[in-house]
């Protein structure tokens, strides 16, 4: 039987790091970047596709997206019961926090206060690194809850 | 909940990671569940109460 998966297994600088590990979560993310970024050329060199060639080639970094949430969702499975709960509570906390932040962003910008540089809300790169922030803040907070 | 569980793995004269390899948790569970900071899900508390040889409730009591 294979042993329960831990977090510092992913984390690089940790001491119980596993290759093999961070590569099977992993893997379908960097797919993704690389399909996104051919994607990205192919729809700039070639203009005169068809809206419906476009489309598909839009959407093909969706294919390995929809895989790397799989093998998350399987890495999830495996953690300890206590890491569980703990990265339960942390994307809790992330995307709670980042639904209420651009949440209050539109709201001033609907009522004329307009927050410079978020004039248009937040980015959809905004709110990845956003959630990513908050991820972190908030495993560290249940870590030191359950220390 | 209140548990006995360090008394317990200190009688046997194991380490929070002998107890967590034991059970397939981590170190972390173990001390979480000694400081009482989390209570386990019930099949682990079953786990824990076969490996010690015990009933359920003669570990674990509800401090209600």
């Amino acid at each position: 039987m294979d042993k329960m998966n831990t977090m510092e297994s992913v984390q690089p600088c940790s001491g119980s790091y596993s290759y093999k590990r961070d590569l099977l979560l992993n893997v379908w993310l960097m797919v993704a970047a690389v399909v996104y970024v051919i994607s990205l050329f192919l729809l700039k060199h070639h203009p005169d596709w068809t809206p419906l060639t476009r489309g598909l080639v839009t959407l093909s970094p969706l294919i390995p997206g929809l895989l790397y949430v799989r093998s998350c969702l399987r890495f999830v499975r495996g953690l300890d019961e206590l890491q569980r709960r703990i990265q339960l509570e942390a994307w809790l906390f992330a995307s709670l926090g980042s639904l209420i932040v651009a949440t209050v962003v539109n709201v001033l910008n609907a009522s004329g206060v307009g927050l410079a540089g978020l004039d248009h809300g937040l980015s959809l790169w905004g709110t990845y690194i956003l959630t990513f922030a908050l991820w972190l803040v908030g495993t560290a907070v249940a870590n030191c809850r359950y220390k | 909940m209140k548990n006995h569980l360090r008394e317990l793995r200190t009688f046997n004269q194991w380490s929070q990671g002998d107890l967590a390899d034991k059970l397939d948790v981590s170190r972390q569970t173990i001390n979480a569940i000694e400081t009482e900071k989390y209570d386990p899900s019930l099949p682990l508390a079953f786990k824990i109460a076969r490996l010690f040889k015990k009933p359920v409730e003669e570990i674990f009591r509800s401090d209600r």
